[in-house]
């Protein structure tokens, strides 16, 4: 006679791995809607990119509705 | 769960979120944003820094379009930010949360998160339109801001690791204490330097306005994590036994 039986395992181990990758996602994205002036792209543009602030004004009407300093 | 499908619903569920954000700003923050920036521009009119101008006109709508195009855009990759702390604070404390199921389990999180990341640190900086923030201060803003919700996050867990060593009846004493060490530091902290130039009607209407669209992903981010946690958690092992 065979039976089937079915067990349900539930892991709450947290990888490391995942919260590291996670949490670099969380200040970069962060960075980027809510405090980036140009910097990133100055790694590219140079200064220019400061006077430019593309992700500054393609961020800027979230930057003021999610309540981050803005001018 | 494997790490990978970890990452996964927990990118996707902050993207689905913000997306939901984006589009609620769309819809109700934006008409605000309008008439704040119409106010700015008389501002620069009359103070003589710009003039009323084809040129001005044509070069405002084009920086204008760009920004209300990014707020959808924006939204998603804030969401998929906030969205990735949420899902670590939710693994690590999935367990200890309250709730006999992950959806509830998750809403609780986002919940107590909305509150001490978002509310709290809104009563002392609530958000602002143009025309109201200096350009001068944007970085001590920017500093006074991240520091109260960093303040108000890491002060939540330390009082909840206190409460675990406190028995049952005596937990509520690590509430109060968290009560008490946010009151002191909202009272300690510096004010906003920027002066209220800005009509107080329209003020007052967008941090309505901003509260509804962040309480959008908070609701969203708890719903659609729980359910995705729900769905694929569980890993189902099927043995025959002869």
């Amino acid at each position: 006679m065979s039976e089937t039986r079915q067990i349900n395992v539930s892991k709450s181990q947290v990888p490391k791995l995942a919260i590291i990758a996670l949490g670099i996602i969380f200040a970069a994205g962060l960075f980027v809607v809510g405090f980036d002036q140009g910097h990133i792209f100055s790694l590219v543009y140079g200064e220019q990119a400061f006077t430019d602030m593309y992700l500054h004004e393609l961020t800027h009407d979230m930057r003021h509705a999610a309540g981050f300093p803005c001018h | 769960m494997k790490t990978s499908l970890f990452i996964i619903i927990v990118l996707l569920s902050g993207a689905f979120a913000g997306l939901i954000h984006g589009t609620v700003n769309f819809a109700i923050v934006e008409p605000y944003l309008d008439q704040a920036i119409g106010i700015e521009n008389q501002n620069l009119f009359a103070s003589g820094e710009e003039e009323d101008t084809t040129e001005f006109w044509v070069e405002y709508e084009g920086y204008r379009t760009w920004q209300k195009s990014g707020q959808i855009l924006a939204g998603m990759i804030l969401g998929i930010s906030v969205g990735a702390l949420f899902g670590i604070v939710f693994a690590l404390s999935r367990n200890a949360l309250p709730g006999n199921n992950d959806v509830k389990k998750s809403l609780i999180l986002s919940g107590i998160m909305w509150l001490t990341l978002y509310i709290i640190p809104f009563l002392k900086y609530p958000a602002n339109p143009p025309t109201v923030g200096d350009g001068e201060t944007v970085v001590l803003r920017a500093i006074l801001y991240l520091s109260f919700i960093a303040i108000s996050g890491f002060g939540a867990v330390g009082f909840y690791q206190l409460s675990k060593k406190l028995k049952d009846n005596k937990k509520i004493i690590a509430l109060v204490g968290y009560g008490v060490f946010i009151s002191a530091v909202f009272i300690a902290m510096p004010e906003n330097p920027d002066e209220l130039t800005a009509p107080m009607d329209l003020v007052n209407e967008f941090r309505f306005m901003s509260v509804l669209g962040v309480t959008s992903f908070w609701a969203s981010i708890g719903i659609i994590l729980g359910l995705f946690w729900r769905k694929l958690s569980s890993q189902k092992e099927t043995t025959h036994y002869n």
